[in-house]
């Protein structure tokens, strides 16, 4: 329980700084603290998992630390607010990308998703992201836009096309999130509101999923399809999140990308909005098939009894109705 | 510290290479952080006590780390943590 509360005492303190040193303390506790919920259970795939984790985010806040560094020598000061070197802000850029997962540095994140329980999964996606995105929201104004709307044009195509050869549950939902970062951060640099809308949004959004996922225990697809079994109202609230995972129209997930495509085509991008929704389509095929494979389809030895489970989940019938 | 960089990058195999170049990483930074007051007649001592008590912390967490997966995995190549692969 001690853990739960360091993070959210590192996320607390890094959202609320205004001096590098103490952003990057936030950071470290942040990393501390999940590190033994990742190596909880003491499977080697966990072990496994909390190493590489360690191992990307220690570089990343060392960057992190240095390009404020050079910025504080060339401006002498340290403030985020004010990023005046450029190599400094290019090396910030790189080093958030990094902790969040974007693309040119996201071969971390599957596996880590992977190689821990769904709960912790969980909180690795939704809320270890949040104190880099308040970094990127408090430095949008001096970043490169041409690098971040490059490297989110390059997560989203990536999420996309990655997620499809995928039988493992939290691994689509690791290419569901890189492709949602990647939603996120092309819009960062014109309008940073809607940048924490689409991060409300999908964070709400993957914790119905995972909850969902966690009291019917699937992990691959093949349980998937017999989760219908268990909890027939729940897999049809779960199908409903996760189109609205995907951004069909009449579902809320359609909002933030419907917003960021106005967005994009008021600052006269109009190739790159149209790029991106193309590439959405591939992350809506493995969408399609999640929620095909869990309930339209029935297994071939149907078996109709109701197996127990131990967590409450009323959470979940709310928010595909939001 | 872009040598100890390039090192973290370029580690082929042994676990502890990769720890012992983030440990060097930072201690660059703390040492080019210790110049800089003394150039600019400024005093950043607070910053720097704050800055090598979380390194510190990441270091032995790092080995802890380090200790598990030897437990778990057989040694500590690299070429054994390909349990999670797509």
């Amino acid at each position: 329980f001690i853990l739960m509360l360091s993070l959210a005492l590192g996320t607390m303190i890094t959202i609320t700084s205004n001096h590098w040193v103490t952003a990057w303390a936030g950071l470290e506790i942040n990393t501390l603290a999940i590190i033994p919920l990742i190596s909880k259970s003491h499977h080697p795939r966990a072990i496994e998992a909390a190493t590489k984790y360690f191992l990307t985010q220690a570089t990343a806040s060392a960057l992190m630390l240095f390009s404020s560094m050079t910025n504080a020598w060339s401006s002498g000061q340290w403030d985020i607010t004010q990023l005046t070197n450029p190599p400094s802000c290019l090396l910030l850029t790189a080093a958030i990308a990094i902790k969040l997962g974007l693309t040119p540095f996201h071969f971390w994140f599957p596996e880590v998703l992977q190689g821990s329980s769904l709960t912790t999964a969980l909180l690795l996606s939704t809320a270890m992201k949040l104190p880099p995105t308040t970094i990127l929201l408090l430095t949008s104004h001096s970043l490169n836009p041409t690098l971040l709307s490059t490297m989110a044009i390059m997560s989203i195509a990536l999420g996309g096309w990655m997620g499809l050869n995928q039988t493992q549950t939290r691994k689509i939902l690791a290419f569901s999130s890189i492709s949602h970062l990647g939603w996120m951060t092309i819009i960062i640099t014109y309008n940073p509101k809607l940048t924490l809308l689409t991060f409300y949004l999908y964070s709400l959004m993957t914790t119905s999923i995972f909850l969902s996922m966690n009291s019917t225990n699937t992990l691959k697809l093949s349980t998937l399809m017999t989760s219908w079994t268990k909890a027939p109202m729940l897999n049809t609230t779960l199908m409903l999140t996760l189109l609205s995972l995907a951004g069909l129209p009449p579902l809320t997930g359609f909002l933030p990308k419907w917003l960021i495509i106005q967005e994009l085509t008021k600052q006269e991008m109009t190739t790159t909005a149209t790029i991106i929704s193309m590439l959405s389509l591939l992350g809506l095929f493995f969408y399609l098939r999640l929620t095909y494979c869990s309930t339209i389809t029935l297994p071939p030895n149907s078996s109709n009894k109701m197996k127990q489970w131990s967590i409450k989940k009323p959470v979940n019938t709310l928010t595909p109705t939001l | 510290f872009s040598w100890s960089s390039l090192g973290l990058a370029f580690h082929r195999t042994h676990l502890i290479s990769s720890l012992l170049c983030l440990e060097s990483i930072i201690l660059s930074i703390y040492i080019a952080l210790s110049i800089w007051p003394i150039k600019n007649q400024t005093s950043a001592t607070l910053m720097q006590i704050l800055i090598l008590a979380f390194s510190a912390c990441e270091a032995s967490a790092g080995l802890a780390i380090l200790i598990a997966s030897t437990q778990t995995h057989v040694s500590d190549h690299l070429r054994n943590l390909n349990l999670l692969q797509c």
